[in-house]
């Protein structure tokens, strides 16, 4: 009976504790620098252009084959503007096959893309799972807005 | 005049489908059990709902992306299956790990077992019929600790962090505070788990003599981890082929003497215990220094070769076993996972126990379903 | 309730507004009982519990009633239509019919009987009939093995639960719950038996299907037994017999043992008061029963039944025995007292005796370093640096 005891004393004394949880949509935890959420592409707001110069390595890379990237002859370069020779015409990233691995981050020469660490980057349900398929403004836009704290992989 | 036999009820044994859609079998693990009553007569194992071929891609796709996978096998001792994987690259590379490396790959592997110690322990409970307090107990515990796997590598499940050759990154600069905050938590969860199950009476009769295996039969089975210790038997590969730094610690390896259910519960919660103590030692070790290696090939070309590696995960031996003919991908990838061999002795274990007991073995084999079907 | 204590005239009027009143109390409290239950278990595992539906959550279980209204009544095409469909009423009027005579006050019932006690035991022991035939019904082999065991269960606690029921008419001399109620006026009945309020409390839990004795619904083994082709209404009105039966025994078990609305010592209670005083000690009743759930495993079927039948049957039969000896010589109360509480001791060392409670150790094998590991450690250090 001792055993039933300790287990009714045991209950009991964590009755009084105070609880872990939180109401989760009301209230959010802090995400931490490094949180993975999923990968977007970022803005060079010198140039007002991407950083992303479509040059395929991600996509190579890439283990689950999500990204397509397609690469244009940079305009802003030849108004000499931009260093850039050639710059991203399209990029889609499928959400749904993306596992978040980091690697797209790291195989990146020009620091172009990065994994979203803002609690937009987790809450992405959607009712069809085509809207999932992000294109290169959907991609850009969180950046642009200023609305993720950057942390480049070393 | 009546024979007395024609007066006995005719009865049949029937067949019980458990799983995949069954809330105990820990995943999507199917077992149709025949049972005459509440006995179980026969039981049959059907594996393979979670195969999604990872030992196939990781064939595909050169040495630094298949880590990914390597995750998604034993998705709750994730650490460790990163640190075979590694060690087998590194093996076959011939790259030397850096000192601080495998300190955080220790501190993480050991962190991560008691993680998936804790989940054991909370869906054990839940097995044996705890409306949930055992879990949400190891739960609260695993979270903090996750927390910390959180701010190292950005990811509370799928980390991805350890690389051939040392790391992703270097842990943040509050990374040792961290884990010192965390493990008075860690030991107060464990207490609270001892005082809720260890010695109750119900879990007693539940737990003693119930799908017990000797010594013998448990190495003729090639059951490895805590399930072999609790048959009493002294091997752990920390110890016994020491690995990474493991010989750098003192701790103590438990071991069973009957077997059962309720031995294979305590190795778990004292080898959790013990896992703290190694983490509390090599974070007074924990040297400072670069994380990777100064020369790394920035493409990882092995030779032709082949390597087999296992480090001691969460649930026993976990191995890689790499054929490499040259070229950055690997020629063949084998895991060696300890799910799917422990789980061959189920049979063995279950038949003639009681449907609820054959419940509490396979909660006690303590599979995961990506780990078996890989 | 006030209607109930006034004489309207006509008995059907009457008896309309005592079932209404009656159904009233049923949903209310299940509601309640399940807010309750969901919040104490929430706090036990360190959990907020339900907080968005109302302050705290407190309609939360109104919502998911509502929910469950609005599901579509699902019916296996194999399953026994009449059966499987008639199997929630079988559970349900049993639990209803047995709230009709439990006195709340001195004054407040739907109906005073003579044979009070002997009714609701009789009453309540019907119930395990809707479970074998959900069980039956179903067509499903979950549910086959939850409703048999459930039947087993069922039947054997019955007899423990009689029996002690039994030995506290004896004392009182009476079968009348109020009269029961009365003649505890001074000192509640647990004090003189506490073995019998130890078989009592067992029995309940396990007629109540709680844990340690959830077998019949395990969610883990047969994940829900009866109940798993049940969906919406149907699946509600298990839920709900299963509250108003948790509020069943919690108030017989303060009537029989506590002393109902009596404040000891034989003080007389005002209206107020009485409602107070049993509200209080049905609460004690059912927030231990919620306790237990939450820290206890559950027990087999074979330990289920060998308990039942070689521990707790025997324990009560002494218990009447205890009592026929006081009652047919005289002996004062505290003979029983002592003895029925050497009983009780009997039963934890029973408990004690038959489960191998000794601790085992672990055996530790030291896992040491070849050299002194911190020295190891700088020398690497400082070598790697």
């Amino acid at each position: 009976m001792i055993g039933i005891f300790k287990s009714m004393y045991i209950t009991f004394a964590t009755m009084l504790r105070t609880p872990v949880t939180i109401e989760y949509p009301a209230k959010h935890r802090d995400v931490p620098q490094r949180d993975r959420a999923f990968p977007i592409l970022l803005w060079d707001k010198e140039v007002d252009e991407p950083f992303c110069t479509g040059c395929h390595a991600c996509e190579r890379a890439c283990p689950v084959e999500c990204m397509t990237v397609t690469m244009k002859d940079n305009p802003l370069h030849a108004d000499e503007k931009s260093t850039r020779r050639k710059i991203v015409d399209e990029f889609w990233i499928d959400y749904g096959r993306c596992m978040r691995c980091n690697i797209c981050v790291e195989v990146c020469n020009f620091e172009a893309i990065a994994m979203n660490n803002t609690w937009a980057g987790h809450e992405l349900s959607k009712f069809d799972r085509n809207d999932l398929v992000l294109d290169l403004q959907q991609l850009l836009s969180q950046h642009k807005q200023d609305k993720i704290d950057a942390w480049v992989a070393e | 005049m009546v024979q007395e036999h024609e007066l006995e009820p005719e009865t049949v044994d029937i067949g019980v489908n458990m799983g995949p859609q069954h809330p105990s079998t820990h995943g999507v693990f199917r077992m149709v059990l025949t049972i005459d009553g509440e006995r179980v007569v026969d039981v049959e194992p059907h594996i393979g709902y979670m195969h999604r071929g990872a030992e196939k891609l990781s064939e595909s796709m050169d040495y630094r992306a298949a880590i990914g996978f390597q995750d998604r096998t034993d998705y709750l001792a994730q650490f460790m299956n990163e640190q075979a994987y590694c060690m087998a690259v590194e093996e076959l590379l011939e790259l030397e790990v850096p000192e601080r490396s495998e300190y955080i790959r220790v501190i993480l592997c050991e962190l991560n077992r008691v993680t998936s110690h804790l989940m054991f322990l909370g869906a054990f409970g839940i097995d044996l019929g705890y409306f949930g307090t055992s879990f949400t107990y190891g739960f609260r515990e695993r979270e903090r600790i996750q927390d910390i796997f959180e701010e190292v590598t950005g990811d509370r499940l799928m980390y991805a962090y350890f690389r051939p050759g040392g790391l992703a990154w270097d842990v943040p600069d509050n990374f040792v505070q961290m884990v010192r905050d965390v493990l008075p938590h860690t030991r107060q969860g464990l207490k609270d788990l001892d005082l809720l199950m260890t010695q109750n009476e119900i879990v007693a009769v539940r737990t003693k003599g119930i799908g017990a295996m000797s010594a013998e039969e448990s190495i003729n089975w090639g059951l490895s981890g805590p399930l072999l210790r609790a048959a009493g038997v002294d091997w752990d590969l920390r110890k016994d082929k020491p690995y990474s730094i493991y010989d750098r610690f003192d701790y103590d390896i438990p071991l069973g003497s009957h077997g059962d259910l309720f031995d294979r519960f305590l190795v778990r919660l004292e080898e959790a215990r013990q896992s703290l103590c190694i983490v509390e030692q090599a974070l007074d070790q924990l040297p400072d220094g670069p994380i990777m290696p100064e020369k790394m090939p920035r493409r990882l070309r092995g030779p032709e070769a082949e390597v087999y590696t296992a480090v001691e995960g969460a649930r026993g031996e976990y191995g890689v076993y790499l054929v490499s003919k040259g070229g950055d991908k690997p020629y063949r990838l084998k895991m060696r996972s300890p799910s799917f061999c422990n789980l061959s002795a189920l049979r063995d274990m279950t038949v003639g126990s009681y449907v609820a007991d054959a419940v509490a073995i396979l909660g006690s084999i303590d599979i995961v379903l990506g780990c078996v079907d890989r | 309730m006030l209607a109930l204590t006034y004489d309207v005239g006509n008995i059907w009027l009457d008896s309309l507004l005592g079932v209404l009143a009656l159904v009233a109390l049923m949903t209310v409290s299940a509601l309640m009982l399940i807010w309750l239950e969901r919040k104490i278990s929430a706090r036990i595992q360190m959990r907020l519990g339900p907080m968005r539906v109302g302050p705290y959550g407190l309609l939360q279980t109104a919502a998911d009633a509502l929910k469950l209204i609005g599901k579509e009544d699902l019916r296996p095409k194999t399953a026994n239509r009449w059966v499987f469909e008639l199997a929630p009423f079988a559970v349900f009027v049993p639990t209803f019919a047995a709230l009709v005579t439990i006195p709340f006050t001195r004054d407040w019932a739907i109906a005073f009987l003579d044979l009070g006690l002997f009714y609701v035991v009789a009453v309540t022991g019907l119930a395990f009939v809707g479970f074998l035939m959900a069980g039956w019904a179903s067509d499903n082999k979950y549910a086959l093995l939850g409703g048999m065991r459930a039947a087993a269960q069922l039947i054997s606690y019955e007899v423990p639960m009689v029996v002690t029921l039994v030995a506290v008419a004896m004392v009182a001399g009476s079968l009348n719950l109020s009269e029961i109620v009365l003649f505890q006026n001074r000192i509640p009945l647990f004090v003189w038996q506490p073995l019998g309020f130890f078989i009592f409390i067992v029995a309940a839990l396990a007629e109540l299907e709680r844990q340690p004795f959830d077998i019949p619904t395990a969610e883990s083994e047969v994940v829900g037994g009866p109940f798993i082709e049940y969906s919406g209404i149907r699946w509600s009105m298990f839920f709900l017999a299963s509250y108003t039966s948790l509020l069943i025994y919690s108030l017989l078990g303060s009537i029989v043992f506590l002393g109902g609305w009596e404040w000891p010592l034989g003080t007389e209670a005002g209206l107020w008061l009485q409602i107070l005083l049993i509200l209080v000690k049905t609460s004690l009743f059912i927030a231990f029963f919620m306790w237990v759930r939450f820290a206890l495993v559950r027990l087999r079927i074979d330990q289920l039944m060998s308990y039942c039948w070689k521990v707790l049957i025997p324990l009560a039969f002494l218990q009447v025995f205890l009592n026929g000896l006081v009652l047919v010589y005289g002996w004062p109360d505290g003979f029983l007292l002592l003895t029925s509480g050497a009983g009780l001791a009997l039963a934890m060392y029973i408990i004690y005796r038959a489960v191998d409670t000794e601790p085992r150790e672990l055996r530790m094998v030291p896992a040491r370093g070849g050299g002194s590991s911190a020295q190891a450690a700088t020398v690497d250090a400082t070598g790697s640096g």
